[in-house]
């Protein structure tokens, strides 16, 4: 199931942002590695939404990384990502993210820089489940 | 030079963006659901009223809503919207901002005093300045 979301969202990565389909590797970060800016990201989840059905809006990606936790919850007064938001995003979001190597150093506005072409095509895998 | 360092709190932070304006009309035709996503209902029936030049309208108001952002520091952050930030005009024709919803709550924690935008056309492309003055900027994400 997921293989399949991420060859679309592969396919809409590289159509939006101009890259061969053998660049958008999935480990590779949508801003950070790609480059994605606002407007790619807006364009990228239309373009899953055409090929997919499944439609994600660029405004709901903060809350499906945060998973329902409250904002108190999910970051510390330092505004860093707290244990229990790491956690929640290790287990569902980003794998990849080892809870105690960020603890205390993840600012939340820096999450989407670890957003992955594989975070993003699970997600939509998990969208489409509901 | 350190403008604010003998003022506390105070904070002056600018953002920029740049949008292709063919881009930002593609998106419009093709996805059906982008401009209610992205634009308020004023701001659609004056980009959409002028006929010739509605992209360039569109891209230019695209651009000022990501300025504004940036100059927030958070981009699109949990809960924001892109209608949250609307982009009107004088009756001069400058362009102002009205803040709403998860983006008003945050300029009111951060104390946000004054914030200008600035929208400019050229060769395709929209570029927009946005400067936002901050009176508790400690409150803002760190640099």
């Amino acid at each position: 199931m997921t293989t399949d979301y991420r060859s679309a969202v592969q396919e809409a990565v590289a159509g939006a942002l101009g890259l061969g389909e053998d660049e958008v590797t999935p480990d590779a970060t949508l801003m950070d590695d790609l480059g994605a800016e606002s407007i790619d990201l807006l364009d990228i989840l239309f373009r899953i939404e055409r090929s997919t059905g499944v439609k994600i809006a660029a405004s709901d990606l903060g809350d499906e990384m945060q998973g329902g936790i409250p904002e108190d919850d999910f970051g510390t007064p330092e505004g860093h990502v707290s244990r229990q938001g790491l956690d929640y995003l290790h287990d569902v979001v980003m794998p990849q993210l080892d809870p105690d190597e960020w603890e205390g150093k993840l600012q939340a506005e820096e999450v989407i820089n670890h957003f992955t072409v594989q975070n993003l095509a699970d997600m939509v895998g998990r969208r489409a489940g509901k | 030079m350190q403008a604010s360092s003998n003022r506390p709190g105070l904070r002056i932070r600018v953002g920029v963006d740049v949008v292709g304006i063919d881009r930002v009309g593609r998106l419009v035709d093709e996805n059906a659901g982008l401009l209610d996503e992205v634009f308020s209902a004023r701001e659609q029936a004056y980009c959409l009223a002028k006929r010739a030049t509605r992209n360039r309208h569109l891209a230019g108001r695209f651009a000022a809503k990501e300025a504004v952002l940036k100059a927030f520091g958070t981009g699109l952050a949990t809960r924001m919207r892109w209608t949250d930030v609307e982009i009107l005009n004088e009756r001069s024709g400058r362009p102002k901002v009205e803040l709403h919803g998860e983006v008003a709550a945050f300029a009111d924690r951060g104390g946000l005093s004054d914030l200008d935008v600035s929208v400019s056309h050229s060769d395709g492309i929209a570029v927009s300045h946005a400067v936002a003055v901050w009176m508790d900027g400690d409150a803002l994400p760190p640099d």
